[in-house]
């Protein structure tokens, strides 16, 4: 599905990412790990056509990323933010409409198909109670579910999500994982930049580990992230035991002004 | 829909009130049968040749205004971005002062329009297209406190006091040289400009989750800014180039609009276009009522008067909310 080959990109004078080669399919829910400041970010938007390449190649369903056009790359890759950031005084429901923004015309018509991927991106996130209140109200928490349905809104075939749980309660970083991984379940290729490798073991099937601008190394959660990687990565001791799982005990939604 | 139908018909009442409006009192029914040449020739000459045309540039400049403001603050996502803000009203003020230093006042129009359009050329040099908003209100407010500095050189060396009083009173802002001839030359200029600033109303909206998210949702950043820039430059510089500078509209018509209806920027384009046009038509027939034989009240400031108490009103109200 989308295949990259010795990309380099980066900002002003600096190359943030150098020779990233790598490749992804459908149904797959990728971890992005490694620490801050390695580089995830530039790759989340460098794989996503918002950061345009220096060199090497990106290939998505065997065309390459630059020849899609705006509307058709629009409809392919979603991209999810990291900073949970709109218009404090639209509705919930107005910022999901905007997933189908590569679709409508230019008077905004939302039309059967469209309708029918916000109402399951609403149920998916269980966002109904939020629909009508507007963005600035909500919480952290809340906020973030909004805009994973505007992203999946879009409906398509790949989400690539930069830090989707940062900042997170820890049921509301489970009840998203969760979510992902549904997605991709269903078909879709998910890519997320992640730090919680607990939660990267417990839910995902393939991990890439970044450092200093290069894949390092990449393979199921416990092959990748073994104590030799940790430390040399990450520079923490791996827990003999392993990672702990968590799960979620119950479903609590906040209504309106009341817990 | 049902907001648009409110606006219009405040713009429709607004404009009737205005054509009944001036020194020579005429009654509705001879004022409606002037408008299409019948009755007597003072009044088709009053109607036809002063009322109307100050109506319509008024509607003209004041949805100009609106719409500009209403597509600056959705694309640089703050409150407080007024039309003034990318520098262009500045620079067509200075065309106009130029040619009124010069002694040349029948070309002001043109003189103000080369303004505008020098500004624009400027703006796109400094920043390039796809720097985004924060940039482009930076080199705006630059190139603007540029043109008001050099304005301020001319005016101090105005070569004499009636140059310097001709000036001055122009840039109050005024729709007292209203003719078809200066509606020939705004709406033509506006109309597109309209145009421009409503079709990017769509990726405004969609601008509001950021920059990044708006480029993964399909919106190309230099269409927008191009388009923004480009409808703002129109709307505005031919405002300016006919009545002078006219402040405060833009700021304030889509704050209130966004307050009372709501915060979609597709949608307070369009609304606020026509609060405007209706705002302006208002400001401008109450100033004829309050200027006296010999004494003017200057557009410019009345739309200011009047804006400002409500705008800290709504302001205050909101701090206390």
């Amino acid at each position: 599905m989308i295949r990259a080959k010795g990309l380099t990109a980066g900002y002003g004078p600096c190359d943030v990412l150098t020779g990233i080669s790598v490749s992804a399919d459908a149904g797959q829910f990728i971890a992005l790990v490694g620490p801050n400041g390695s580089g995830k970010s530039t790759l989340i938007k460098t794989l996503g056509g918002l950061l345009a390449h220096r060199s090497g190649q990106i290939r998505v369903n065997d065309k390459p990323l630059r020849d899609l056009g705006l509307r058709n790359r629009a409809r392919t890759i979603a991209y999810l933010a990291q900073d949970r950031d709109s218009q404090p005084a639209m509705t919930g429901q107005e910022i999901i409409t905007l997933g189908r923004a590569p679709y409508r015309g230019h008077l905004g018509h939302i039309g059967k198909t469209g309708q029918a991927a916000i109402n399951r991106a609403v149920d998916i996130t269980k966002s109904q109670a939020f629909l009508k209140r507007k963005f600035g109200t909500l919480s952290g928490g809340e906020r973030a579910r909004v805009l994973l349905a505007r992203a999946l809104a879009v409906d398509a075939p790949v989400l690539l999500a930069d830090e989707p749980i940062a900042a997170l309660d820890p049921y509301y970083q489970i009840t998203m994982m969760e979510i992902l991984k549904a997605e991709a379940r269903s078909g879709r290729l998910v890519i997320a930049a992640l730090h919680d490798l607990a939660l990267v073991s417990q839910f995902t099937d393939h991990v890439w580990v970044m450092n200093r601008g290069k894949i390092i190394a990449e393979g199921s959660p416990d092959a990748v992230l073994n104590v030799q990687t940790l430390h040399d990565v990450f520079r923490i001791v791996r827990p003999e035991s392993g990672f702990q799982t968590l799960s979620v005990s119950g479903t609590h939604v906040r209504d309106g002004c009341t817990f | 829909m049902k907001y648009y139908f409110i606006l219009t018909s405040v713009c429709c009442i607004a404009a009737v009130l205005s054509l009944l409006t001036g020194t020579t009192p005429i009654p509705l029914p001879a004022a409606l049968a002037a408008l299409f040449g019948h009755g007597e020739t003072a009044h088709i000459l009053i109607m036809q040749e002063l009322r109307l045309p100050r109506t319509l540039l008024a509607g003209c400049i004041g949805a100009g205004l609106g719409a500009s403001g209403a597509a600056l603050q959705g694309y640089t996502r703050n409150g407080l971005a007024a039309p003034g803000i990318l520098g262009f009203s500045a620079c067509a003020s200075l065309g106009a002062v130029i040619a009124l230093y010069s002694g040349l006042d029948q070309w002001v129009p043109v003189t103000a329009l080369v303004g505008a359009a020098v500004g624009v050329i400027l703006i796109m040099f400094m920043t390039g297209v796809r720097k985004g908003a924060a940039t482009l209100v930076l080199a705006g407010v630059g190139l603007g406190a540029l043109a008001t500095a050099l304005t301020g050189l001319i005016m101090n060396f105005a070569p004499n006091p009636w140059a310097l009083s001709e000036i001055v009173y122009w840039m109050m802002g005024s729709l007292r040289n209203a003719d078809m001839g200066a509606l020939y030359i705004c709406a033509p200029l506006t109309l597109p400009g309209l145009v421009c600033l409503i079709f990017i109303g769509q990726d405004l909206k969609t601008l509001s989750l950021g920059e990044l998210t708006a480029q993964s949702l399909g919106v190309s950043v230099v269409r927008v800014q191009t388009l923004v820039v480009t409808g703002v430059a129109l709307c505005v510089g031919s405002g300016v180039a006919v009545a002078g500078s006219i402040g405060f509209v833009g700021l304030f018509i889509p704050h209130i609009l966004r307050m009372a209806i709501g915060a979609d920027p597709a949608k307070l384009i369009g609304y606020s276009a026509l609060g405007g046009a209706g705002f302006l038509i208002c400001a401008d027939t109450l100033a004829r009522l309050m200027s006296g034989p010999g004494t003017t009240l200057y557009l410019g400031i009345l739309t200011s008067l009047i804006g400002v108490p409500f705008f800290l009103w709504l302001a205050v109200r909101e701090v206390r909310a």
